[in-house]
């Protein structure tokens, strides 16, 4: 997995993380990786396994990407994501 | 504006692919040492299609050419910003990404399709690719010109750089779910 540029989200003091000597961003990968191959794929489209880890590394993130200045760059190419929403989000 | 595509078959299966594709810029990947964070910004399911969207921010040291960042300036750092849609009903993966930086100079839009390919779809998947350039600074339409095509001649490079690295993600992916399994299947006899 890819490292994170919010270096500073390894070092939240995460039970979890600290038991496995894994940081947040990877552990949180690593856990999205087994429900999408062992779930998802599977048809189980409805468990979220990995939303709490989700949520501690999304709050650490987005304080870096404030800092760094590119959530307002996010902002301006989120105003075109509603065309490729409209056509990748419909029923095939 | 200037168009890219590009077409090719890599023979593992829709499922391997979409999955190895999540690790597509991992330490597996020699090829994409340029890609210095992937960090997942939002996540979601479509509970009517059970479509799985997700919102990625890519981070690249990069390397253009120097008469362009001597010409625009910026920093060694740039960022993409990517939407992706799984759709696990149709096997079909598509990934929407565009540039944040120096969005005011150039705009590349690249849209990849993942499907399983038409002649062995349980073995073999598609890759398309397709690339929008287009320069929008303003002035002379000879400059905005050369810029689009350095950048398309710049994508068609890392396509093939691209598509090797991948071949060896996809690779170790195969030999590490084997390990896994096997590992499992071990525990499960003793």
């Amino acid at each position: 997995m890819a490292a994170s540029i919010a270096p500073e989200c390894n070092d939240i003091k995460d039970q979890e993380t600290l038991a496995t000597k894994m940081k947040l961003p990877r552990k949180y990968d690593t856990c999205f990786l087994k429900w999408y191959s062992e779930k998802y794929l599977r048809g189980n489209t409805s468990s979220n396994d990995c939303e709490e880890l989700f949520k501690k590394y999304k709050t650490c993130l987005n304080k870096s990407l404030k800092e760094k200045g590119i959530d307002t760059m996010l902002d301006d190419a989120r105003k075109s994501s509603s065309e490729t929403d409209s056509e990748f989000l419909k029923k095939s | 504006m200037k168009v890219f595509s590009s077409t090719c078959n890599f023979d593992y299966s829709w499922d391997e692919v979409s999955t190895a594709n999540w690790r597509k810029y991992c330490p597996w990947n020699d090829k994409a040492t340029h890609v210095v964070g992937v960090d997942t910004l939002s996540r979601t399911i479509d509970p009517e299609t059970g479509i799985l969207r997700t919102e990625r921010l890519i981070t690249c040291n990069q390397s253009v050419p120097q008469w362009v960042s001597s010409l625009f300036g910026g920093n060694a750092v740039s960022h993409v910003y990517e939407i992706s849609y799984v759709d696990p009903a149709a096997k079909k993966v598509t990934m929407c990404s565009t540039n944040l930086t120096w969005s005011n100079v150039l705009n590349v839009r690249e849209t990849v399709v993942y499907q399983p390919s038409s002649l062995a779809p349980t073995t073999s998947t598609e890759f398309t690719q397709e690339a929008k350039i287009t320069a929008l600074c303003g002035g002379w339409q000879k400059i905005k010109n050369k810029v689009e095509e350095a950048s398309v001649e710049r994508f068609r490079e890392n396509a093939k750089r691209g598509r090797e690295g991948f071949e060896t993600v996809l690779e170790m992916s195969r030999r590490v779910f084997g390990e896994q399994r096997d590992l499992e299947n071990q525990r499960l006899q003793s």
